[in-house]
């Protein structure tokens, strides 16, 4: 366990999403109204920078580059999302948001391409 | 050549021509390799060769930014095979694509030019073999003297025809739609292939239709209006179409529009939207089955469709811009399902 203050919980308003640097490591809180979640900045699909492509409505973030969705309350992805969506640990204590931060999250486009990985042909 | 494919659903092969794109090779076998665009700029068909050679043949496409070339990868829209290959494809990949739309290529002779304002024009393509196509779907037309191809869609709708009609805006830099205002290009053929596109609509969808369209995007939804109205679609279903142009000078087809809302005037409401200009006094006189309002296309839409999303499916076409505010107004305000919006991303 590595918890580390993100922010303070007043500068993501509800519906709203916000990058943030810690310690080297770029994460974006989500205020999806029941609480908060955290994830790495690139979607998933074609590294979009979520900050910017990423809308929150109804518990549900969307990168509105190809609408690729993920329900922030469940962690499932929605509609016609291909890949998870990671996430860090997320708690709030008083009025901070802390987040695991042990290791960055990143995905196979990253670091093992995922058409290096040995399970390139796995069903989702 | 043969081309194998290993994807996230399988591995599939399929024969492709010298000089054959290979995007094109692989969905006129039928393959729904994934794309967008197919010219070159969204990156969309990213994928990497893992045997054999591919050469591209626009090293500097838009799309490029995407590709990491130190691995070998390629954009399958711009890349020829140079003997047989295995691509990898990070998509799930199948041999689904419905063979009445399946793409192919055809030869056209443009006819009927007409200017439609000073940087908008429409034509007729007289195709050498009919085709069959979904309305909301384009093509990618290739002229013997410009360069690479551009993506059109078709503005009419008919199954099993030899003629598409066209709508191009004049772009700065665009040598295509330069080389069709500069000159009289009656009779000029050019290379066609397609049917492509996935923001397609279809009757038995059995929802609502939104649509919303900047300057030539508004040419996918004529033909989803007129696929609509042909079929009795909004007898039952509710249509809404919005179309936005910077000032009246700009605006075309409002008498096509005007004729659709006269065969349904209950269920078919058409806006158009000046961003430029106040709507002028006498313009919903001189149109009086289509209503005005003055502001960016998807805000006017935004304001008057407050409660109106039930049961909707979503269409979207337009300069990018005007693509990214609606589909942030459809998300955020409309709060209709991914799955709910259709568009095919040019960027």
């Amino acid at each position: 366990m590595n918890w580390k203050r993100v922010c303070a919980v007043g500068e993501v308003p509800e519906n709203t999403l916000k990058k943030f640097d810690v310690d080297g490591l770029t994460i974006i809180i989500a205020n999806y109204g029941d609480g908060f979640q955290g994830f790495p900045p690139l979607c998933p699909h074609m590294e979009e920078p979520l900050a910017e492509s990423g809308l929150l409505e109804g518990g549900v973030l969307t990168c509105s580059k190809h609408l690729w969705q993920w329900d922030l309350r469940t962690g499932e992805m929605v509609g016609m999302a291909e890949k998870p969506l990671l996430t860090y640990e997320i708690k709030r204590e008083g009025d901070e948001v802390l987040a695991n931060m042990e290791s960055e999250l990143v995905y196979d486009y990253d670091e093992e391409d995922e058409m290096d990985d040995d399970n390139f042909f796995a069903a989702d | 050549m043969k081309i194998k494919v290993q994807t996230k659903s399988g591995e599939f092969e399929y024969d492709c021509e010298q000089d054959e794109i290979l995007l094109y090779a692989g969905l006129r076998h039928g393959l729904t390799l994934p794309y967008e665009c197919a010219t070159g700029t969204c990156g969309t068909c990213r994928a990497r060769v893992v045997e054999g050679e591919a050469r591209l043949e626009w090293a500097d496409a838009p799309g490029m930014s995407y590709v990491k070339q130190e691995k070998n990868e390629i954009l399958m829209c711009r890349a020829t095979a140079l003997g047989n290959c295995t691509l990898r494809v990070p998509a799930k990949v199948s041999e689904g694509i419905n063979h009445d739309v399946l793409p192919g290529y055809r030869n056209g002779e443009i006819g009927n030019v007409r200017l439609l304002t000073p940087d908008v024009m429409c034509f007729d393509l007289s195709l050498d073999q009919p085709v069959t196509f979904d309305a909301g779907q384009f093509v990618v037309l290739e002229a013997a003297d410009v360069t690479g191809g551009r993506a059109y869609s078709m503005v009419n709708y008919r199954r099993d025809t030899e003629t598409l009609k066209f709508v191009v805006k004049r772009k700065p830099d665009g040598k295509f739609s330069n080389w069709l205002f500069d000159r009289d290009v009656k009779g000029k053929h050019v290379d066609v292939y397609g049917p492509l596109g996935k923001a397609t609509f279809h009757p038995d969808d059995g929802k609502n239709v939104f649509c919303l369209a900047g300057g030539s995007g508004i040419a996918g939804i004529m033909s989803i209006i007129a696929r609509g109205c042909e079929e009795a679609y909004f007898r039952d279903h509710k249509g809404y179409v919005f179309f936005g142009v910077p000032t009246v000078r700009d605006a075309f087809f409002l008498d096509e529009l005007s004729g659709f809302v006269d065969a349904v005037p209950n269920n078919l409401e058409v806006t158009v939207a000046l961003s430029d200009e106040d709507v002028p006094a006498d313009l919903e006189k001189r149109f009086p089955r289509i209503k005005f309002g003055a502001g960016f296309v998807h805000v006017v839409a935004s304001e008057r469709m407050a409660g109106k999303y039930d049961n909707m499916i979503a269409y979207v076409a337009g300069p990018p811009a005007m693509v990214d505010g609606a589909l942030t107004m459809l998300v955020l305000e409309a709060r209709l399902p991914g799955t709910d919006i259709r568009y095919d991303k040019f960027t």
